[in-house]
């Protein structure tokens, strides 16, 4: 295809949307910021800090989302393997990293039970993974802590959610920043990543073309466990202590920013690097209504004008698409180009 | 008053091809009115902006001397207007009564849903279609063919003036298109305006009375079908002559030794099945709808489990647990339904084409990208597929561009192919390619795979297969060499008892 071709495609794009929301927004906050400072380096760290969890959970969520499944267990197991791994840590005998590991397999465990009840029960995810977020992990979270705040003392778990390179850069920002640059990677150019697509799209196609949608909904899911438990470990990292409510909190914002990215329930399309986009915008439009000291109320509903302007956007740009050339069956794929 | 329909200088623009230029048509009720071309003329472009789903770049429609500027399916079905898309439109999960009536759902005074209402007025629709189905049937689990007629009977129910059928046949076997063909018929009788996309030749001299050919989204020129015959017809349509379609193939005539031997196979809709495939062999599986042709090789195939029997490959015994562990012993199985089985629409025609292959492309961690798009360009140039750029999303391409990237993908040259199983390849595929599939069968039998060819339409199988067998309920009911089958008694077989 021709440049001016390749081009005309890109602005169609949803990439090309998003990314003219983000400067949208960064203009209007750095103009309004007391002292420009929504641009200074110490923010856009705040900002990246801010979204760290964030981006483990929405990489994990994406992959099965655009495998056609939703995950809505991630924050429950990690909160689970936070405890776990706060009360594993008590005593002082268990070393760190055996301690990481525990945490690691029983987020995949979690992840193995969710793909069990949607591969042999066809349980909807929608449905298996709020279950076994809210009840299994979250049942196991409080045999674990017995419902207190554990104290989390290792110097090594310290270090990691405190650590900055070069005195600037949070070590949790990188590995984040690493996660899902990872990920997009295996999403775009990897055969695996390809049968995420295939089977999202069309799964008795996919099937019959001898990919194996079954094994890579396991895998999937005991992935997202695995991110899930991961992002409970940097939680804890971070506040030193693990407790009950955890990383509960952060399930349902996390569909929410890789929707907004561009990648759409159904499956089969969508990249990684809307959801990261999407997952910027939210992050520094929050970022951005706190240092102009909104009050936290206000907030909360700039957020949800946030979407809703977005949705809009995404509406009227597709319905003119639409006018042009698109029909209607082909309309919600052409969105996520 | 006689009714008319008009497009008047209409032209549609997708990225990258000129879908319609400039056409004009008048088509008159009481008659059907063909429209023929190549895939990806315009044939579907052009009823689609009938029904309001695109709006043209250019011109209009005009109905009874109107002008109508349908934006939604909606206005032009309340104009009476119904269109019966190539694709099926169909609520898998839901009955076939609420698909049928699914923009007239009855209502009775409080608001719910008049259920009893809704399967009286839905059985004598399926009588008239003399289908063998229930009015609670869920849509998803009836088979392909009867699918596409609960899509007709959604448009032929609410009895509009201007009734489009695309494509309506391929799917269907001998028996439903009887019916079909006597219903409209009685819609041409009664005065309505009816028109008709087929690529099959036979259809098109026995029910219509004009022709209008567009070839690369213009219009070449129009016919009444009286007047013409079928090497004029086809030369308008591919600008050339084509010759012959079945006289022309350059036969295998080397058959070697066996190369699959099914024995007594039974599965859920399988009875007792028997039959031998040899190297170079092209066998022809002929039936009606629920015959058993698609089930027995999807078990064979790995993709439905086998109850009792045996699979011998080379001699050797097989029991596929899954479609992948046949294409890696070198079957390859081209399904019948490009929709649901084939392709994944929301990928590109690149995606699409090198799925089965997928583990040859991996070089080290990742995908080679070269020699992807060289397979995707074979592909595309092998069966001059339609289409800009590889890239092209398979939804947005024509419905033989669909069926011809699905044959792509099974006849790639990175599939080490021992057996060729094609499903209703020819679905939705113009004379012109047509041929061109036919001989590419015999260089594959040639090069001594063995191909297995399911189709209902029988010209096909008799002139194509080098033997042909015949099942049906589930069973084989006869096996004839080429030369021993007629239509008659492959007919008569399809329907023993
Ligand atoms: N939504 C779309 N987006 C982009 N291109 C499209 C779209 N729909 C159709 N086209 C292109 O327009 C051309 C005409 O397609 P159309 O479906 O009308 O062909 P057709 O005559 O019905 O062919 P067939 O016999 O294969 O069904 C094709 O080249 C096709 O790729
Ligand atoms: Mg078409």
């Amino acid at each position: 295809m021709d440049i001016a071709g390749i081009a005309k495609k890109f602005i169609k794009g949803k990439t090309f949307s998003l990314l003219c929301m983000l400067m949208l927004i960064i203009v209007f906050f750095w103009y309004f910021s007391p002292n420009h400072s929504f641009l200074s380096v110490t923010n856009i760290v705040i900002i990246l800090n801010s979204m760290v969890l964030f981006i483990l959970f929405a990489v994990a969520v994406s992959m099965l989302i655009i495998s056609g499944e939703v995950d809505l267990s991630p924050g429950f197991i990690g909160t689970a393997a936070g405890a776990t791994m706060a009360a594993l840590l008590e005593g002082g005998t268990v070393p760190w990293f055996v301690a990481v590991i525990i945490c690691l397999l029983m987020g995949i465990g979690f992840g193995l039970i969710n793909a069990v009840l949607v591969n042999k029960f066809r349980i909807q995810s929608f449905i298996a993974t709020l279950a076994v977020g809210t009840f299994l992990a979250r049942g196991f979270s409080f045999i674990v802590s017995g419902g207190r705040a554990i104290p989390v003392r290792d110097p090594v778990i310290s270090w990691l959610g405190t650590a900055r390179i070069g005195d600037v850069v949070p070590v949790t920002v990188l590995i984040s920043l690493a996660i899902i640059l990872v990920y997009g990677t295996i999403l775009s150019k990897t055969k695996f990543g390809r049968g995420v697509y295939l089977c999202g799209g069309n799964r008795e196609a996919a099937r019959l073309a001898g990919l194996n949608p079954k094994k890579l909904s396991y895998l999937l899911f005991a992935n997202s466990g695995m991110l899930g438990a991961l992002a409970g470990i940097l939680f804890v990292a971070r506040i030193r202590s693990g407790n009950l409510d955890g990383t509960n909190a952060f399930s349902f914002p996390a569909v929410t920013a890789v929707i907004f990215g561009g990648i759409s329930f159904g499956g089969g399309s969508g990249k990684m690097l809307g959801c990261f986009l999407g997952l910027l915008i939210i992050n520094a439009f929050n970022n951005g209504l706190t240092i102009m000291r909104v009050s936290p109320f206000w907030q909360d509903v700039a957020s949800g004008l946030l979407l809703l302007l977005a949705l809009t956007l995404d509406y009227i740009s597709t319905r003119r698409a639409n006018r042009a050339s698109i029909p209607k069956s082909a309309r919600r794929l052409k969105q996520e180009g | 008053m006689e009714r008319t329909l008009e497009f008047v200088n209409i032209s549609k623009a997708f990225p990258g091809v000129q879908a319609l230029n400039d056409v004009s048509v008048q088509v008159k009720g009481g008659r059907v009115s063909a429209l023929m071309g190549e895939n990806g003329a315009g044939k579907s472009t052009l009823l689609k902006i009938l029904s309001g789903d695109y709006v043209p770049d250019g011109g209009c429609v005009r109905i009874n001397g109107e002008e109508k500027n349908f934006t939604s399916p909606y206005q032009s079905i309340k104009a009476s207007v119904s269109v019966i898309y190539q694709e099926r439109q169909l609520l898998n999960a839901m009955s076939v009564m609420e698909n049928v009536f699914i923009d007239d759902l009855h209502e009775s005074k409080f608001g719910f849903l008049n259920k009893s209402e809704l399967r009286r007025k839905t059985q004598e629709i399926i009588d008239s279609f003399e289908l063998p189905v229930k009015p609670s049937d869920i849509v998803g689990h009836l088979s392909i063919a009867h699918q596409q007629m609960i899509e007709i009977m959604k448009a032929y129910r609410r009895d509009s003036d201007i009734i489009a059928f695309d494509e309506p046949t391929a799917p269907l076997t001998d028996r439903e298109i009887a019916v079909l063909f006597r219903l409209i018929g009685k819609l041409k009788e009664r005065g309505k305006i009816i028109l008709y996309v087929s690529h099959r030749m036979a259809e098109i001299f026995q029910i219509t009375d004009d022709i209008v050919v567009l070839k690369d989204g213009q219009l070449v020129t129009t016919f009444e079908t009286s007047q013409t015959n079928e090497a004029e017809l086809v030369k308008a349509m591919v600008g050339r002559d084509i010759g012959d379609t079945y006289a022309g193939i350059r036969r295998n005539d080397k058959i070697g030794d066996t190369l699959l031997e099914v024995k007594n196979l039974v599965t859920e809709d399988i009875n007792n099945v028997s039959f031998t495939l040899r190297r170079g062999e092209v066998l022809g599986f002929a039936g009606l709808v629920g015959a058993g042709r698609t089930e027995l090789m999807r078990a064979v195939f790995g993709a439905d489990p086998v109850i009792s029997g045996d699979i011998l490959l080379e001699g050797k015994s097989v029991n596929f647990k899954s479609p992948k562990e046949a294409i890696d012993s070198g079957i390859a199985l081209c399904p019948e339904d490009r929709k649901t089985q084939g392709l994944v629409l929301s990928r590109s025609i690149r995606d699409n084409i090198s799925m089965p292959v997928l583990p040859k492309l991996s070089k080290r961690l990742f995908m080679d990208t070269k020699a992807e798009e060289s397979l995707a360009a074979s592909a595309i140039s092998k069966f001059a597929i339609k289409t800009p750029t590889a890239e092209k999303l398979t939804l947005e391409l024509s419905g033989g561009n669909q069926q011809k990237v699905i044959l792509g993908r099974w006849t790639s040259n990175l599939m080490d192919t021992k057996i060729l199983i094609l499903d209703e390849p020819t679905k939705g595929i113009d004379v012109g390619a047509k041929a061109e599939i036919y001989q590419l069968i015999h260089d594959f039998a040639s090069q001594g795979i063995g191909v297995i060819l399911i189709s209902s339409e029988l010209t096909e199988v008799l002139n194509v297969s080098d033997y042909i067998i015949v099942m049906r309920s589930g069973r084989i009911t006869g096996r004839l060499s080429r030369h021993e089958a007629t239509e008659e008694r492959v007919i008569e077989l399809s329907m023993m008892d």
